[in-house]
């Protein structure tokens, strides 16, 4: 079965935060709780401006699903990582360890009082029946049930997001990376996915890899 | 590298000549000295310029999102969303799902099974004389109520937060993933509300005992011998023994002191503390919970088990002379020549001889 990655290109990536309010509008999502944000590095700098669109990166090794105290996370068949409110205690632990700032709470409040956790599903929604009206409410709607792809990648105006399965990401980007000559930055990928097994290492000859090669 | 790609080849190899003539004359300390010298130092201004050198190569940004020492910029409000990626997060993880959890783990129980052997070995320790049947008030009514409360709110926070460590691990596979979070979720806000009220009760317990916890010169001879452990005889001590000194100074002040300032900057994440000090306050209070709560043991087996007549001290706020005097001589002879208000209450008096007046 397919692996879902996310992948960001930061050669295309303009800022122009479509993928967050996607989601947003997708999903319903409540005040307060972003599921994707965009991150500008080197703001105003004409030539070093990068924007990175960041949200749960579904880690094949998941820090939050490492620490969380009741074990409410689980991954799904295409390596999603999903979480199951019920048993959410609302610790924050997840927030702690995440590298990627996913984890949300509807509230930062006074003894620890959070609520229940949220993050990015990958649209594919949460531990209820596929589709149904408690699935929906709690945790967004789940497209990859209904043979969709994420509604931030489907939204990106100039397809520097991209979603779905990994090996299909891995030969568009390395296109395009063909076709500019340089630059191989899959941001994000070194430490959500760990190195990559021989596979889908775009031609680079000058770039390190992106976000570190340390995992 | 850096330095190469920004200078261009034909400089790089003149300055290699010019740095293997420094090498040979000045130490290698100093010759380090131009390598160390950048020419831009600013990362941005680099990758601007790497923009323009190789197109593409975006190395100087990733080095700046990993290095985090300069602010991202987000459109969406929120702590921290300006962070593309957190890296100590890792660290966290490593150290706390692992180092410090075994280590807590197994010195917890491996005192246990320390004290259950020292236990065996030495027994309880008895009075040598037999009681007298005349009290002395030892803890007030007031110094009760802030020990026992001190001491209940204790154990209901190692036992949560022990859940919250371990119930993962050894917990949830008996009870299943409903009950289990059921009680994670009892346990997380019973931490988090009396975790402060311990704090509370803490530090009126450092401002009640202070005074009868000084340290005084006999206090050394008590500890060097392990409260008699060493070399036989019972070193004497005034109302708290060398132990009990170091409990309070350790254990009450300086543990509850860490413990209290870790947990509340993890009980209040609305002072929008960043995760980084979270993550550290997290560790801090591991460790610092941990030889609290091996404290803990130590003081509750002496108090129990190790030696008879303690716990009455503290159920009942009254001793028996006898005991004082074994235990605690110095404190007794403060009492009976009135140097230190105690009141004595005789239990016989009514089926013995008129009793005596009380001390003071």
């Amino acid at each position: 079965m397919a692996r879902m990655k996310f992948l960001c290109d930061a050669e295309r990536c303009i800022e122009c935060n479509g993928c967050v309010t996607a989601c947003k509008s997708e999903h319903e999502v409540p005040w307060g709780v972003n599921r994707r944000r965009v991150v500008t590095i080197n703001d105003g700098v004409i030539g070093a401006e990068k924007s990175i669109s960041v949200a749960c990166m579904h880690c094949s090794d998941a820090p939050c699903m490492a620490v969380c105290p009741v074990d409410c996370f689980y991954k799904t068949e295409q390596g999603v990582v999903l979480h199951d409110k019920d048993l959410c205690i609302g610790c924050g632990y997840c927030f702690y360890a995440c590298p990627f700032g996913a984890p949300q709470f509807p509230q930062a409040g006074a003894f620890s009082m959070r609520g229940k956790m949220d993050k990015c599903t990958f649209c594919a929604g949460g531990p209820e029946k596929d589709n149904s009206v408690e699935e929906r409410t709690r945790y967004g709607r789940n497209r990859l049930a209904e043979g969709k792809l994420p509604a931030c990648a489907e939204m990106c105006s100039t397809k520097a997001l991209l979603a779905g399965d990994a090996d299909v990401l891995s030969d568009i980007y390395r296109e395009r990376v063909t076709r500019r000559g340089k630059g191989a930055d899959m941001w994000g990928w070194a430490t959500a996915y760990g190195p990559a097994p021989g596979g889908p290492k775009p031609a680079a000859p000058t770039a390190p890899a992106a976000g570190g090669t340390k995992s | 590298m850096r330095r190469v790609s920004v200078l261009g080849r034909g400089a790089a190899v003149t300055l290699s000549a010019l740095f293997a003539l420094l090498l040979a004359a000045a130490l290698p300390a100093i010759a380090q000295a131009p390598a160390a010298d950048p020419a831009m130092k600013d990362l941005s201004m680099e990758q601007a310029q790497r923009g323009v050198n190789q197109p593409g190569n975006n190395a100087p940004v990733w080095r700046e999102v990993r290095g985090g020492d300069k602010e991202a910029y987000a459109s969406i409000p929120g702590r921290e969303v300006n962070v593309l990626v957190q890296t100590e997060g890792q660290e966290w993880r490593a150290r706390r799902n692992g180092f410090w959890s075994i280590v807590a783990g197994w010195s917890l129980v491996g005192l246990v099974i320390i004290l259950a052997i020292a236990h065996m070995l030495l027994g309880t320790t008895h009075l040598r004389e037999p009681e007298t049947g005349r009290k002395i008030q030892r803890f007030t009514n007031f110094e009760r109520w802030v020990h026992w409360s001190a001491a209940i709110s204790f154990v209901v926070l190692a036992t949560t937060g022990l859940i919250m460590l371990f119930g993962k691990n050894i917990l949830l596979p008996i009870i299943g993933y409903t009950l289990f979070s059921w009680l994670a979720e009892l346990g997380k806000i019973l931490h988090n509300f009396l975790g402060p009220l311990f704090v509370v009760t803490i530090a009126v317990m450092i401002v009640t005992f202070v005074r009868d916890n000084i340290p005084k010169g006999y206090d050394f001879k008590w500890i060097f011998s392990l409260g008699g452990l060493i070399g036989g005889g019972h070193p004497p001590s005034g109302k708290f023994n060398g132990g009990e000194k170091i409990w309070f100074w350790g254990g009450a002040l300086v543990m509850g002191l860490t413990v209290g300032v870790s947990g509340l900057v993890l009980d209040f994440p609305n002072f929008d503390q960043t995760r980084s000090t979270m993550q550290l306050a997290n560790i801090v209070h591991l460790i610092a919970t941990t030889l609290f709560m091996l404290g803990t043991m130590g003081h509750i087996y002496l108090g129990t088990l190790g030696v008879a007549g303690a716990y009455d001290g503290m159920r009942t706020g009254v001793v028996d002379e006898t005991w004082a005097k074994e235990h605690h001589p110095y404190w007794y002879e403060d009492v009976k020549s009135g140097k230190v208000t105690a009141e004595v209450i005789d239990t016989h008096a009514a089926t013995r001889q008129p009793a005596s007046g009380p001390a003071d």
